[in-house]
């Protein structure tokens, strides 16, 4: 029960990603007061980066850390830099083993948000303006980003189980979910006799482990999002994002609204065209909104 | 013409008044700066025109009757819902549901238009100058659907009338649809209608009507004679002679059953609950109601004028078409001579109830039958209607004969249909539309009264969090055990959990979430008397609804044969012959008296219970009977409380007959 928002510039260049999407949010905060997130990608990082969610409470997350560097040795990953904001704690890491296994051991100890060279992932209980103050997303600069506000439902209020969801395993991949899947139970159970493991009871989580799986099997992100149309039940209107493309699917009954803008510079889509709006403000938008059943990927 | 630079408005209430107030002086209003905000122009009701120069959001122009919109660029969902007269020109494009619930006037949308546009309209012309997505004219009632361009998968899904014309290509046809051949005139009205907005198209359309295939069940249940309910609900084994019965006839329907009332099978009930303290010190009856506060007010959260209820008791919301029109009267009467509160229900206001009843709740159903902005802004609260314990999920059911002339008329479908109300709301597909939805039922009333929401109890804990983050005055939860006019018996016995497993459901969910006392919550299903009145809200319950015991009171014998619209006393029927043995005076009496005994119960077990306000007392004044009870609530179990009174000595006497 959300509103969902994407851009991405198609020219290179350094672009104010994190304010975009904070315009485009607040402009459908109504859709979800609870929490907000965004996944931003900027240049490639050097060091392979990692987001944890840790606890505000001083003493809970001083334990937190330590468990954190524990694990991290334990994979011989050293810590180049590190930093703790609100409730996260990110650090850039010297690593070269298995991504794969790395972050399965680390995701059973700990809650692992995001991992990879150009993606950032930072949500928290909370509004667009809330989240910017504790970790200034709208000094983000970078090509291009997705971000998600979240009315809990079924699941709690945690900054957990906010949007975005990084695709387990597979760096540098996000998803956000507005809709609900109704297979989720059936479905989660498939992909956890593949081995896979689910961090919270969101059916946007699946979203994301459903396309890692279809991704680590060696298929396109298109192929991916073909498939999820027809596999996943329910409603929903998503967006994915890589480090040089994003890209939608929407259920076959077009239950969740979901508008496009695209022009020679830039693609955005949200869920209602007031986020549009607020990129242009006072200007009539050409919009789109896509069919039922269909799905696109745009590459930078 | 004035401008009103909506950029300037951080607050589209203030802008909607501000147009209204135009609207009153017949002053034509331009709206700059429109950046696709939402539920512009929403609830006015005078002829004038507004210029939206930009892009709209959702809902422009919806529920209103008589004003022109002419938007220059896109709107968003549900552009023009539910106009009675008047018109809505959108330059571009239109996303979902254009032209939602028309009641007549015409919607044009000049680009493209998205998914079900036209979904339960019931008169009026939708037009559109480019190509249509999926599911147009889906569930569509009646008037016209014109779309120049192309029409993608399943046209006319499920329509009941009406008709669709397409010029471009059909895609496929949804069910129950079918191409006819144009009638003579058809071409002509169209070109007429074209020509007045200035759209360009040669060549000939495609039309499209519904086939007629599933307008009316194919099996009709055999008349029987009918087994009286308090017989029928006795049963507490699965293999008894009423399974036997339902045996039989589903041997000759091959369908599901229908019937009226509610579930029967025993599930926990607040009968399984008593009153933990000694009540030794009541005093003599007549002094009963002495100094003890029963008023409650119900859905002031947001500065909404609240229901002012002598007493927390409501009627439950029953529908003229379930109802005859003489018992929604009787009922509006005997709100008002107690101090109660009446509910529409789903088929809209009758003029005769609104004048009788006091304080008038106005709900909104998914099919929109009978919804319109002149008759919320007469209403004293507004309740939108998710779902009811009888039937959670499923819409409301009218069988043909109670689909009479007058009925159709004012609920906007045809004749002599069975009436399967859609179970989904077009514009409500999940808590975030919901919340633009209620900001437009809002922004119709001025933010003036209370806005509530009706549901089947099934997921409690969840949805009575989203009810309270999505900001409602009040909720109305209704248990398994809530009756209806009709549903299928599976349904009525099956899905939903018990009443007082959903206050219970409801009070740790808000407390979870460390919610203010400050949205009310109405409990139904299986409410009999003041006793369960007292018992519920002392589980947390601000307020109770009665549906069945005040209709037992009015006069109904309980053969739960309401659905078939022939009933013998002149409740659940239109047929004229039959309402006519009912008597509104004798029985508004009747059912008035009834609530007084409800609040003489509630006013003596307060005051015997030691307080002074039945607001005060609580679950620590409760125990539980059963084990069953105490799991569900975490009450006490103390089974030494357990009266041994047979349940049948008192039923019988309450079949009594009516007249």
């Amino acid at each position: 029960m959300c509103g969902i928002a994407g851009v991405l510039y198609k020219q290179k260049g350094a672009y104010n990603i994190g304010k975009t999407l904070i315009d485009m949010l607040d402009g459908c905060q109504h859709r979800g007061p609870d929490s907000t997130g965004f996944a931003l990608y900027g240049d490639a990082k050097e060091l392979l980066q990692l987001r944890f969610i840790v606890p505000t409470e001083e003493l809970a997350r001083k334990k937190a850390i330590e468990n954190i560097t524990t694990l991290l040795a334990r994979h011989k990953a050293s810590i180049d830099s590190e930093q703790s904001v609100g409730c996260s704690y990110q650090v850039s890491v010297n690593f070269d083993g298995d991504l794969l296994e790395f972050t399965k051991d680390i995701e059973e100890h700990a809650k692992l948000v995001c991992v990879g060279h150009t993606l950032d992932i930072i949500k928290d209980d909370g509004t667009a303006k809330e989240v910017d103050q504790t970790y200034r997303v709208s000094d983000f600069v970078g090509s291009h980003g997705i971000g998600h506000v979240r009315l809990a439902t079924e699941s709690a209020v945690r900054p957990e189980a906010a949007h975005p969801f990084w695709a387990t395993g597979f760096e540098d991949i996000a998803i956000v979910h507005n809709g609900q899947l109704t297979n989720y139970w059936k479905m989660r159970r498939r992909l956890e006799r593949r081995g896979f493991t689910f961090h919270t009871d969101n059916d946007s989580e699946l979203v994301a482990v459903y396309l890692a799986d279809k991704l680590a099997q060696g298929n396109t992100l298109e192929n991916a999002l073909e498939t999820a149309i027809d596999d996943m039940d329910g409603t929903f209107s998503f967006l994915v994002s890589t480090p040089t493309e994003i890209g939608y699917a929407k259920d076959h009954l077009a239950a969740k609204p979901m508008v496009l803008f695209e022009n020679d510079d830039m693609i955005a889509v949200a869920s209602e065209e007031v986020s549009l709006n607020r990129l242009f403000p006072g200007q009539a938008l050409n919009s789109t909104e896509p069919a039922p059943g269909t799905y696109r990927t745009w590459s930078l | 013409m004035v401008t009103i630079d909506l950029s300037q408005f951080s607050n589209i209430t203030e802008a909607n008044e501000k147009i209204r107030e135009y609207g009153r002086d017949n002053q034509s209003v331009e709206i700059i700066n429109p950046d696709a905000r939402h539920n512009i122009g929403v609830g006015l009701v005078d002829p004038i025109t507004v210029k939206i120069k930009g892009s709209a959001g959702y809902f422009c122009g919806g529920l209103t009757d008589g004003a022109h919109f002419e938007i220059e660029n896109n709107v968003g969902w549900a552009a023009g819902d539910n106009i009675y007269t008047g018109t809505v020109v959108v330059g571009g494009n239109a996303g979902a549901i254009a032209g939602v619930g028309l009641r007549g006037g015409e919607v044009v949308i000049r680009g493209n238009m998205g998914s079900r546009a036209g979904q339960i309209m019931k008169e009026g012309t939708l037009c559109c100058g480019g190509n249509a997505a999926f599911m147009a004219g889906y569930m569509m009632y009646g008037g016209r659907i014109i779309i120049l361009g192309d029409a993608a998968e399943k046209v006319g899904q499920d329509m009941s009338a009406g008709e669709i014309f397409v010029g471009g290509q059909i895609e496929n046809l949804g069910n129950d649809a079918e191409i006819v051949d144009l009638a003579p005139g058809d071409l002509d009205s169209i070109k007429e209608f074209l020509h007045r907005y200035d759209l360009k198209f040669e060549g000939t359309f495609t039309k499209v009507v519904n086939a007629g295939k599933k307008l009316r069940y194919k099996s009709q249940e055999p008349r029987h004679r009918p087994q009286p309910f308090f017989i029928h609900s006795k049963s507490s084994s699965y293999w008894n002679a009423k399974v036997q019965e339902d045996i039989w006839i589903k041997g000759e329907v091959g369908r599901y059953r229908i019937r009226g009332y509610g579930a029967s099978k025993p599930v926990p009930h607040l009968n399984d609950i008593a009153f933990a303290k000694s009540i030794s010190h009541v005093k003599a009856s007549s002094s009963a109601l002495d100094g003890v506060n029963l008023r409650t007010q119900i859905g002031g959260r947001y500065g909404a004028k609240p229901l002012d209820l002598s007493m927390p008791v409501m009627i439950a919301p029953m529908s003229f078409g379930a109802l005859s029109r003489s018992v929604k009267i009787a009922l509006a009467r005997a709100s008002r001579l107690s101090g109660i509160s009446e509910n529409t229900g789903e088929g809209g206001m009758l003029d005769e109830q609104r004048e009788e009843a006091d304080q008038l709740i106005f709900q909104m159903l998914s099919g929109r039958l009978g919804w319109n902005v002149k008759d919320m802004q007469r209403a004293d609260a507004i309740e939108i209607y998710i779902s009811q314990g009888a039937k959670p999920g499923l819409g409301g059911q009218l069988m043909a004969k109670k689909v009479t002339p007058e009925l159709a008329a004012i609920r906007g479908i045809p004749v002599g249909i069975d009436l399967r109300s859609p179970s989904r709301h077009p514009d409500v597909l999940g808590a975030d539309d919901l919340v633009i939805k209620m900001d437009e039922l809002r922004e119709a009333v001025a933010h003036k009264v209370p806005l509530g929401i009706k549901m089947g109890a099934g997921r409690v804990k969840d949805d009575i969090k989203i009810a309270y983050k999505d900001g409602f005055d009040f909720v109305e939860l209704d248990g398994l055990q809530g009756s209806t006019g009709a549903a299928s018996t599976e349904v009525l016995e099956n899905v939903g959990i018990p009443t007082i497993s959903a206050i219970q459901e409801a009070v740790d969910g808000l407390r979870e979430i460390n919610a203010a006392d400050d949205m009310h919550l109405v409990l139904m299903g299986g409410i009999k008397d003041g006793v369960d009145a007292v018992k519920m809200l002392a589980l947390g319950a601000h307020c109770v609804s009665v549906g069945t015991a005040a209709i037992i009171a009015g006069g109904c014998i309980a053969c739960m044969q309401c659905h078939v619209g022939s009933c013998p006393v002149g409740i659940a029927t239109q047929d004229k012959e039959h309402e006519a043995r009912y008597d509104i005076d004798r029985q508004a009496n009747n059912m008035h008296r009834f609530f007084e005994s409800m609040r003489w119960q509630m006013a003596a077990i307060t005051k015997a219970l030691g307080y002074d306000d039945v607001h005060k007392v609580s679950r620590e004044d409760l125990v539980a009977l059963t084990p069953e009870a105490a799991d569900i609530t975490g009450l006490p179990y103390a089974p030494q409380h357990q009266d041994h009174v047979h349940p049948d000595d008192d039923l019988s006497t309450l079949s009594r007959k009516a007249g």
